[in-house]
């Protein structure tokens, strides 16, 4: 299904949440343009993955507004659930089943009619390199469990891809993969929201890009599509030609100079 | 041998004890945990082995009393920390332990202090320790000798333990092993009663048991607490001989690799099962849950191992139970087997049914992204628990109308289905309450030991009693409840079971979602 056209495919209007007297997110607004790959950056501890659940309805904001799809989200929004597809930061596997089982469990209750659900699930784990295997999902490689969570995520075909540390320890042809497949993603319209620590890959994929810092605290957003044109971003009266230095500078370049290592 | 670095990982252990009580709960826990240790402890030393001491000497049986003691005692701990899994946590496996500098014999030492000191062992060794000291102060024996004797005797009981929770968890690794392992297990807690039975119907058999037992290690440091000069010597080699045989049989069995996960053929994809059949059976509506969650529960459930032993073992226990408390036939043979009717149901699947979600791990997430009713899982899962119960009551019935030795009365039988999925239903009920307001995070492949909250265990282990008791006290207090002529009761029984679980599920639906956020802390370990 290919979204209709609108201002913004997620938009987060004033975010809280708290736990008991820690802030985890701060105050954070933000809008994402449909079909854009949007890039939501942060150190370790910032809010990112608690601003993915409150997105995604694991989390109850404290305060503050949500909208997907031009639609007021909250945890209760099983329509709008139904367009979303979401690689948790945890996976959200079921360790005694198989992949087919488990793709096929999500397929269904996606709403998927039974020969899509078994024609996807069979596609996604041969292109996986999934298939063929007799193990559960508990005896998967790392890299394998995150294959088999990033095909739950879209084997529904989703309108909006939230996606947190979607390439860490998979093989570099795996990743080119995925890589493809999202940008098609992105080029049929979708909207796609990722989380990563690996600067160089979100700057060659993402076309917009928020930083946050602790706790939960937009300092940036803005286009990085000029990086790719050997452009540059202007922030602070500074130049920078790559993601990493701007985000050195806005979350803060740490020092330590430890001389017996 | 770095004992340096031993103790700084025992020292670990209380460390990562003590800091779960950085919590509320934790310290709540903390406070219950030592007011109840402090005062079994106290209750052991004095009311146990202090007052099995004085009994000993002032009846002029000292060894006899001492045999009857440390056998009873070291029979139990093995029984508790085989069954219920106390005492048997290691914390360290050795593969963690080998990220520290430490040799392959101080991370095996460390793994066993840290398991012998328990709370659990040191009850056990504060009730031996009672019973010596009791001995000492009355002037039976010398405090060294009997200190001694205790310690060994101790630590052979505990090297006795790990080896049998290691050979059943390495025998439930097998096909079909955890169904003979759970037999095995219920045949031995049920040996006591039976033997006692035995031996009073056949009393002379009574010189020849004591002949095998005089061999034991208990009576060894019976020998050794009350006797001297050789008899003691004798009695000390004994349990010496024990110990070093149990620590060679573990030792063995630990460096006996572990069998691998039993492969399976790769072959073409079955995409479905019985489980999707059988969750098609539930109605759509309100209240309802999508049938592929629930025969996703049903399947979850199903490909556990302990599960299938439980399941297999509900039918021959129930039936061992009805005769074993009906053995004197009649209408006591009925009551037996309305209390062991509900059993049927629910054991299987109790572990589940009292920790919903305490196994899901990281799956558990995904139950908040799927697209239905937030307390959809929660429905889904009780119901998975049900269905797995239900089939079983009516096959226990249809037994009991063929092996039972009664008249056929259809009011009794009427009365035993009302029982079988009475019970189920309350049970259900409760475990609803269980799972959702004392969870924990447990491991789904666990073959052996209690991984239930307190919650559960109170669920499930008073649960089983009321159903085994009830009939009884039924019968005692208010005869015309439990007589096949007012079998309509039985009825009611089973409306207001089937309307408690009802609004259990409706309550408890409301409470899952509001607690959500802390069931996830949980059940993804990091609360």
């Amino acid at each position: 299904m290919t979204p209709e056209p609108r201002d913004s495919a997620i938009r987060i209007s004033n975010l809280v949440k708290k736990y008991g007297d820690t802030v985890a997110v701060e105050d954070l607004s933000l809008s994402v343009r449909p079909g854009s790959m949007f890039g939501f950056l942060g150190p370790n501890g910032s809010g990112k993955s608690t601003t993915i659940g409150c997105l995604t309805g694991l989390l109850d904001p404290t305060a503050g507004h949500i909208e997907i799809l031009g639609r007021s989200f909250s945890t209760e929004s099983a329509d709008l659930k139904r367009r979303m597809g979401v690689m948790p930061e945890t996976l959200g596997l079921f360790d005694p089943l198989y992949a087919h089982e488990f793709l096929a469990f999500v397929g269904r209750m996606f709403g998927l009619d039974e020969a899509t659900t078994r024609r996807r699930a069979s596609e996604l784990l041969e292109a996986l390199d999934l298939s063929g295997t007799s193990k559960t999902l508990a005896e998967f490689s790392t890299g394998m469990r995150k294959r088999a969570a990033f095909a739950a995520a879209v084997i529904h075909s989703p309108d909006v891809l939230f996606l947190d540390e979607p390439f860490e320890s998979i093989d570099p042809a795996g990743a080119a993969l995925m890589k493809q497949w999202l940008r098609r993603f992105t080029d049929q319209g979708r909207t796609v929201f990722i989380t990563s620590h690996v600067l160089e890959t979100v700057e060659r994929l993402c076309h917009e890009v928020a930083i946050i810092t602790k706790p939960g605290k937009l300092v940036w957003q803005g286009d990085i599509t000029v990086l790719a044109n050997d452009g540059a971003i202007h922030c602070d009266g500074h130049e920078f030609r790559a993601l990493e230095p701007l985000f050195l500078h806005l979350t803060g370049e740490r020092y330590a100079d430890l001389n017996w290592l | 041998m770095d004992f340096d670095r031993l103790g700084r990982l025992i020292a670990l252990r209380y460390k990562l004890m003590w800091a779960r009580t950085r919590t509320r709960n934790g310290k709540i826990a903390l406070f219950f945990t030592g007011y109840l240790l402090f005062i079994l402890v106290s209750v052991a030393l004095w009311a146990g082995g202090l007052g099995a001491a004085v009994v000993a000497v002032r009846s002029g049986k000292a060894q006899l009393v001492a045999d009857a003691a440390l056998t009873g005692l070291y029979f139990q701990a093995v029984m508790m920390a085989v069954m219920l899994g106390f005492g048997m946590n290691t914390i360290f496996s050795d593969y963690e332990l080998r990220r520290y500098p430490v040799r392959a014999r101080e991370r095996w030492l460390a793994r066993h202090l840290i398991g012998m000191v328990d709370p659990f062992w040191l009850l056990v060794l504060a009730l031996e320790l009672g019973l010596a000291a009791g001995l000492y102060v009355l002037g039976a024996v010398s405090l060294a000798a009997a200190f001694f004797a205790v310690l060994v005797l101790f630590a052979g009981n505990y090297l006795l333990a790990r080896f049998i929770g290691l050979a059943l968890e390495r025998l439930m690794q097998r096909k079909s092993g955890s169904i003979v392992a759970m037999a095995g297990i219920i045949a031995l807690s049920l040996l006591p009663s039976t033997l006692g039975t035995m031996l009073r119907n056949n009393p002379e058999r009574v010189a020849a048991l004591l002949r095998v037992a005089a061999a034991t290690p208990m009576f060894g440091a019976a020998a050794t607490m009350t006797r001297s000069g050789a008899a003691a010597a004798r009695g000390m080699a004994l349990e010496t001989a024990w110990l070093l045989a149990f620590l060679a049989a573990l030792v063995a069995l630990e460096r006996r690799p572990a069998k691998a996960a039993l492969a399976v053929a790769a072959s073409a994809l079955r995409w479905q099962g019985g489980c999707e059949r059988a969750a098609a059976f539930l109605p759509p509506g309100p209240g309802g849950a999508p049938a592929p969650l629930v025969a996703h529960w049903l399947r979850f459930i199903i490909r556990n191992n302990r599960f299938r032993a439980l399941y297999a073992m509900s039918l021959p226990l129930a039936a061992f139970l009805t005769f074993q408390l009906g053995r004197r036939g009649g209408e006591r043979l009925f009551l037996a087997a309305l209390s062991a009717m509900p059993l049927v149901g629910f054991l299987g699947s109790s572990r589940f049914a009292v920790n919903l979600f305490g196994y899901t791990g990281g799956g558990f997430r995904r139950l908040f992204l799927l697209p239905t009713d937030p307390a959809a899982p929660l429905r889904a899962a009780s119901y998975a628990a049900l269905l797995l119960g239900m089939p079983l009551v009516p096959v226990a019935v249809i037994a009991w109308i063929v092996l039972a030795p009664v008249p056929f009365d259809p009011r009794q039988v009427f009365m035993l289905l009302a029982a079988g999925f009475g019970g189920l239903f309350a049970f259900g009920g409760l475990g609803l309450w269980a799972s959702i307001l004392g969870p924990r995070r447990g491991n789904y492949y666990s073959g052996l030991g209690n991984d239930l909250s307190l919650a559960g265990n109170v669920v499930l282990i008073g649960w089983t009693l009321v159903s085994l008791m009830l009939p009884t006290v039924l019968h005692k207090t208010a005869p015309f409840t439990v007589a096949p002529e007012n079998w309509w009761l039985a009825a009611a029984a089973v409306l207001v079971a089937a309307l408690f679980y009802r609004v259990s599920l409706r309550s408890a639906g409301a409470l899952f979602v509001a607690r959500r956020e802390r069931l996830l802390a949980v059940v993804e370990g990091r609360a």
